[in-house]
């Protein structure tokens, strides 16, 4: 009975109203539409890091967390072409090397966290100076 | 008292005594989640309709208020398109002798009585302050739409 699980709806509200006062630095991310009541689909974006190939580039994601989220990792999908690693050719992540989206989700995790691992993991060794698709490019 | 006897107490008050046209009820696997329908009040643009809210009591409550939304789509200058409410003592007007079943109440208040000048819908408060009868007409609609089982 002492059990302490923020639902769903009001672990995103959260995330919302932090999205919403701007989070320092270089990651964004919001709902994809002001009106979407099930709190489901979100955009985020992701400025390329300083001293990688990727400086100076806006990445734009979507994501979407279903209803048994955070419980379960959201799905996550680079809009903005990129070359990376952990990114299929589709733009969607690979868990295998993205662990944090599959077997190391914890479910006090967020979209915000999502994206900061993210923006982290292009300045590693093996991303930061990979040979990138023409600027501006998407997915579909 | 402890809070968590405090939500217990709480609880069983909002199921035997029930204030009119409010329902609350908890969830059957979190006891600080509940599933809460107000009843459109009388002669208000949203008579008729039955709105479901959410309403989750944080660790901190009753130091905190308890957080609501609603879950049923409705055009009021006091409530943003996903069912956020802004409301005094949702915010910081809360004080710990207030109760689950005085914010409830409040909120019905609320659908009674917008209050287009402290708005969280910029769009909808300005649509009230500058043609009221047909914002009016506009919250019926979306009340017959989006409130009303047929």
């Amino acid at each position: 009975m002492t059990q302490f699980v923020v639902p769903r709806n009001f672990k995103l509200l959260e995330e919302l109203e932090t999205g919403e006062k701007g989070t320092t630095g270089d990651v964004s991310y919001g709902l994809e539409s002001t009106e979407d009541i099930t709190l489901s689909s979100w955009n985020g974006t992701i400025l390329g890091p300083d001293r990688t190939v990727h400086q100076g580039r806006l990445y734009s994601l979507k994501i979407y967390c279903d209803e048994n989220y955070p419980q379960k990792p959201p799905a996550v999908r680079f809009y903005t072409k990129i070359n990376m690693s952990c990114v299929n050719s589709d733009g969607t992540i690979n868990i295998a090397k993205f662990s944090m989206l599959g077997k190391g989700w914890k479910s006090e995790y967020s979209i915000q966290r999502v994206l900061e691992a993210l923006h982290a993991e292009m300045t590693s060794s093996e991303n930061k100076g990979l040979r990138q698709p023409p600027e501006g490019d998407t997915y579909y | 008292m402890d809070p968590v006897r405090r939500i217990m107490k709480e609880t069983q008050r909002l199921l035997s005594e029930p204030s009119p046209g409010i329902s609350a009820k908890p969830d059957e696997t979190n006891f600080r989640y509940f599933h809460v329908i107000i009843e459109g009040p009388y002669q208000s643009p949203y008579e008729g309709g039955v709105f479901h809210l959410e309403l989750f009591v944080p660790d901190e409550y009753p130091m905190v208020p308890p957080k609501a939304r609603f879950l049923t789509k409705i055009y009021h200058p006091n409530i943003d398109k996903v069912g956020r409410i802004c409301l005094n003592i949702l915010k910081k007007q809360w004080v710990p002798t207030l109760q689950i079943r005085t914010l409830l109440i409040s909120i019905q208040a609320l659908l009674a009585a917008p209050n287009p000048e402290d708005p969280l819908d910029p769009q909808v408060a300005k649509h009230w302050k500058e043609n009221e009868p047909e914002a009016l007409k506009t919250a019926r609609e979306w009340t017959l739409k989006y409130a009303i089982d047929n």
